[in-house]
């Protein structure tokens, strides 16, 4: 007597979980008739129970999809697993008053005796399906404005360029004519203006630069950091002659990059320890060490440092430490440099102190060959 | 026998302040010139051919050519002269402020002679005008104007 109380206690349990669940649950037989349906089930196609129960299962689904779905029934029946309906397939379920949503559907079978039911579970993802659109269109959109952004900045610069060539030669030549012909003041006057169009020219240049890293098709393969470097020392011969700049290296590992923006990256890098020097002549260090998947480069300098309160800031587009007069620059090259890093899923950051010179650290994701720049490095640690 | 004559230069350029730069610049470089300049590119062709006002024009020696024109643009003037038998031996200098890869790369695969962009510093461009001078006026053997017999 307890036995079937308790059986009864299960069962009621049972049913009350079916009609609680938030998914539609539908149990049909082998020819497709409905035997079972929750509540849900009521709420989503818009049916009262005693309308749907011994219909074919069909009519809840679209009418351009019934023909197939009768094969699939008839084949899920002969081989039968729990699965996820229609994997990769856009499914649509068809409510009572004609419109159509979209729903994941999962089949299980159910053996009773010698009959297979089959009991499926049918959740509305409509909203689902309302926010990977909106994202999807928000994708497009940054993906949209981030391509004008660029293309703003490019033909700005670029056209930004050809008056000031006009203003900046014309007065050239007004200095080259004219210059002790007019009275002091109009010489110092002239000198401003060819320095202020020099400084303007080279910030167009930078931010054309800059533009350009996003501008530019990604053409990463494995290659080889050490070739980067030495495109960048070529470019900086004269800099560091003129500060009588020594730069070492440890040997340097293959990386997963661009060739001429990892030059740009070390030339930025080399190019401002060489600028911010301290009282001795400078030394800058370049090397790298393996860290999992990544490599992790130091270019480290003995100049002036920089107050840890302003790491972040350097590498803000047109944030500078010091007034023109001081050091020039345009305030492009780290953000260049973090550009370029980010560009190759890496990150850049500084570690230094005053007067202690800096450490400029990035992360580049490695190339092949590597193994064999970790075993020269290693014997190198050796001897 | 060396004749000794000033070159004819064709400046193709809308630009008055170009004009007025590439004048300057002929002078500061002293090259011994006669400079003359129209400012789109359908005149460049009625001067080139000699139609209508230009009937009596002088064949030049060397074409200065900015690429953004007003009408018909610098390609456009640059493929119809070197299309034309009797005018596709005269060297094409391009002398454009564009960097573009692709205008370069346009630029010679319609047989300009060289290609140039204009630089933002005035003592460059003297300089460049000075060897374009010294290379296509002076340095290379320039056609007869004529066909020989």
């Amino acid at each position: 007597m307890q036995a079937v109380e308790s059986l009864r206690n299960a069962d009621q349990n049972l049913s009350r979980l079916l009609e609680a669940a938030p998914d539609a649950m539908v149990v049909v037989d082998q020819a497709g008739k409905i035997l079972l349906i929750n509540a849900q089930t009521e709420r989503l196609f818009g049916y009262r129970r005693e309308e749907l129960l011994g219909r074919e299962i069909e009519a809840l689904v679209p009418e351009r999809f019934r023909a197939g779905h009768h094969a699939h029934r008839d084949g899920f029946a002969r081989e039968s697993h729990p699965r996820p309906m229609g994997a990769g397939l856009d499914l649509c379920g068809l409510h009572e008053d004609g419109h159509e949503f979209p729903v994941e559907i999962s089949l299980s079978p159910l053996k009773t005796g010698s009959e297979v039911q089959i009991f499926s579970v049918i959740r509305d993802i409509s909203a689902h399906k309302i926010t990977e659109e909106q994202l999807a269109r928000q994708a497009r959109e940054l993906a949209q404005s981030n391509t004008e952004l660029e293309q703003f900045a490019y033909v700005a610069s670029h056209d930004l360029q050809e008056p000031l060539r006009v203003i900046s030669s014309y007065t050239q030549l007004l200095a080259r004519r004219y210059k002790g012909q007019l009275d002091p003041k109009a010489d110092e006057f002239i000198a401003f203006i060819v320095d202020g169009t020099m400084r303007m020219q080279r910030l167009i240049q930078d931010l054309l630069q800059y533009a350009r890293i996003d501008k530019k098709e990604k053409t990463f393969s494995s290659m080889e950091s050490q070739a980067a470097l030495n495109q960048a020392l070529a470019g900086l011969r004269s800099a560091i002659a003129a500060g009588q700049a020594t730069v070492t290296s440890d040997p340097l590992p293959a990386v997963h990059g661009d060739e001429l923006q990892l030059s740009q990256l070390f030339q930025n890098l080399i190019g401002n320890a060489i600028k911010y020097r301290g009282p001795d002549s400078p030394r800058i260090h370049v090397s790298a060490l393996r860290d999992g998947s990544e490599w992790v480069f130091t270019v480290a300098d003995n100049g002036i440092g920089i107050d840890p309160q302003f790491n972040e800031q350097i590498f803000e587009i047109f944030q500078r430490l010091h007034g023109m007069g001081e050091y020039e620059g345009t305030g492009i090259g780290l953000a260049l440099c973090r550009k370029i890093v980010e560009r190759h899923r890496g990150r850049i950051w500084v570690e230094s102190e005053p007067g202690k010179g800096a450490r400029f650290r990035f992360t580049l994701p490695a190339g092949a060959k590597q193994a064999q720049v970790e075993e020269t490095a290693s014997a190198r640690r050796e001897s | 026998m060396w004749e000794v004559r000033s070159a004819e230069i064709l400046l193709v350029e809308d630009n008055p302040a170009d004009v007025g730069l590439t004048r300057e610049a002929l002078y500061d470089a002293r090259v011994a010139n006669r400079l003359t300049v129209v400012g789109d590119g359908m005149e460049a062709m009625e001067y080139l051919r000699r139609e209508g006002r230009y009937a009596k024009a002088t064949v030049p020696d060397l074409i200065l050519l900015d690429l953004n024109l007003p009408k018909k643009d610098g390609r456009s003037v640059l493929a119809d002269v070197k299309a034309d038998e009797t005018l596709k031996r005269i060297p094409v200098v391009v002398l454009t402020t564009s960097a573009a890869d692709e205008d370069v790369f346009h630029a010679y695969g319609l047989h300009a002679n060289c290609y140039i962009c204009k630089p933002v510093d005035f003592g460059t461009f003297v300089r460049i005008i000075n060897s374009l001078e010294s290379f296509w006026l002076s340095v290379v053997r320039l056609p007869p104007k004529t066909p020989p017999v």
